[in-house]
């Protein structure tokens, strides 16, 4: 595991990103200031994200897969395909994706509550598809199957980016890898990567899928809520902790290609 | 879906572009909206809200349900939206699933707010009638009957103008011995309490064509569209909710000018919807 230990990294954003909106970003600090005498549970600042240990192929049936241990969530996606569409599907000269999303029944704390989140599936598959290049393989699907062993908290950003990395190892065509980050507001302040415990008394979340060499967002979803100031605020937050992560992503894929070539 | 020739998808982008779309309508207007309450007189609430060729209704039924042990203090509410095939051939059978599913959750992202309750557009505090043992159970379906684009905005409308026609029965209460203090309900028929529906949003649905974005699309436009980004606003101008639809990335920038623009709209379509509330509930007394 000494591989595995190295491979773990954070990706906590710098203070000092999106220096246009830095005036913004200080009165945001002010406010955290006045509200901030609440350690998290697990002894983070509000702006630490959790180490997170990403590794691929878990799998070996499957084209690519990956594994993502972010604290106590865990999740593992597979990618098959491209395989040929089904019959009954229509004809298109552009590829599919298909994404489902699964919760193991010992996911979560009360058993089968991850069934829940039946949404999942599609926002996945919403996240992604901006960034697949669905043109390269005309008249088939790609399969893409994430299963949450365990359920800590940040699921669906953690599923998304996890997915973009065994996209990319299944060697699927991308524009760009996509990863994803959450924060929730909880008073005044705004923390990122927050756990299940966190996300369950948040006042507000905000989830931002981006994808860091193309400046792009591909999903953003927000509950609950926010100023307009917090929002900009919190969005750069997201997208700063993706570009972190990102490295992290291409570091994994380095490392297999390493590996193989030797 | 829609089927368009070569020459209309170049017309509808081209118009857009000019900022004159092919129903005569500027960039950010929305077509008529016509608003009926109280058409459901089994629910305790209803409306149905037409926005051109788009109709949808919406009601709301309370039923007296149990709070959940974690918020002993607070009432539930949920929302589902169903797609009838009566609307398009393709809402027969399962066709429909994605759909009414990815509106229910939409809808749900920009009217219960966080967990905590923050930024709901009802008080679930107000549905409680004894603390621990009894509350109300909001049910909020939102059903499509014609479909022509721009289904969120126009359920979200429907929501909020059938939340304004919501009557909730008083309940009176009575320890009674006999049933071992188990309190025994007097559901009343004739005084009802209304809601305060003041913090309900709206949602205000922005389709990117090219370059440009347009606020209620028709279904010919939004089959153009590259992006569409979803905000729900409140009466004073708060952001309770936001979603985006559509496979392109967007640029960060570009995402927070949608949302300074979206609230300004909001606004203007919060004081029309208000104005036909007020007619809808005028042509109700008579």
């Amino acid at each position: 595991m000494s591989a595995a230990a190295a491979a773990s990294g954070t990706y906590t954003p710098a203070a000092e990103a999106g220096g246009k909106r830095r005036e913004k970003r200080e009165e945001l600090r002010r406010h955290l200031a006045e509200d901030a005498d609440w350690p998290r549970a697990d002894g983070r600042s509000i702006h630490d994200c959790r180490p997170a240990f990403m590794q691929t192929g878990p799998t070996t049936a499957a084209s690519g897969s990956a594994y993502a241990e972010f604290g106590k969530t865990k999740v593992i996606v597979s990618v098959f395909g491209p395989r040929e569409s089904k019959k009954a599907m229509l004809y298109s000269d552009t590829g599919r994706l298909n994404c489902s999303v699964s919760y193991t029944t010992f996911a979560t704390g009360i058993r089968g509550q991850g069934l829940e989140n039946k949404e999942y599936s599609g926002m996945l598959h919403k996240a992604l598809e901006g960034a697949v290049m669905l043109h390269t393989f005309p008249k088939t699907t790609v399969d893409v199957f994430a299963l949450v062993l365990e359920s800590g908290g940040s699921d669906l950003p953690i599923i998304i980016s996890c997915a973009s990395l065994a996209l990319a190892d299944a060697g699927i065509m991308m524009y760009d890898l996509v990863t994803s980050v959450s924060v929730s507001c909880l008073g005044k302040n705004v923390i990122i990567d927050p756990t299940s415990d966190e996300e369950a008394w948040q006042d507000g979340g905000l989830m931002v899928s981006y994808m860091p060499t193309r400046r792009e967002i591909t999903q953003l979803t927000l509950t609950g809520e926010w100023s307009d100031g917090k929002i900009t605020n919190a969005v750069e937050l997201c997208m700063d902790a993706c570009g972190k992560l990102c490295e992290i992503l291409r570091e994994r894929l380095k490392d297999t290609a390493v590996l193989e070539s030797e | 879906m829609v089927g368009l020739s070569e020459g209309e998808k170049h017309f509808i982008r081209g118009g857009i572009a000019q900022d004159l779309r092919a129903d005569g309508r500027t960039r950010l207007q929305f077509r008529a909206v016509t608003v009926e309450t109280g058409i459901i007189p089994q629910a305790n609430g209803s409306a149905r809200v037409r926005m051109g060729a788009t109709e949808v209704i919406a009601s709301v039924k309370a039923e007296l349900g149990k709070p959940t042990i974690l918020h002993p203090g607070k009432g539930k509410v949920s929302i589902y939206v169903d797609c009838s095939p009566t609307a398009a051939p393709m809402f027969e059978g399962r066709g429909s699933e994605e759909l009414s599913a990815e509106l229910s959750v939409a809808l749900q992202r920009c009217l219960l707010g966080g967990k905590s309750g923050a930024g709901a557009a009802i008080d679930l505090s107000s549905l409680i009638v004894i603390e621990g043992k009894a509350c109300w159970d909001l049910y909020i379906d939102g059903l499509v009957v014609s479909s022509d684009g721009n289904l969120l905005d126009a359920l979200a409308a429907a929501i909020k103008v059938a939340l304004s026609d919501t009557g909730i029965p008083k309940v009176n209460v009575s320890l009674n011995a006999e049933t071992d203090g188990e309190p025994e309900f007097d559901i009343s028929d004739e005084d009802f309490l209304q809601f305060d529906t003041s913090s309900v949003p709206v949602i205000v649905t922005l389709t990117k064509v090219g370059k440009h974005y347009i606020v209620d699309a028709t279904s010919e436009e939004e089959s153009q569209m590259s992006s569409a980004v979803s905000v729900s606003v409140n009466r004073l101008g708060q952001i309770c909710g936001m979603t985006k639809r559509g496979g392109a990335g967007l640029d960060p920038s570009v995402i927070f000018d949608m949302i300074s623009v979206a609230k300004h709209v909001s606004q203007r379509f919060i004081s029309l919807l208000d104005s036909e509330i007020a007619a809808a509930e005028a042509a109700d007394a008579e």
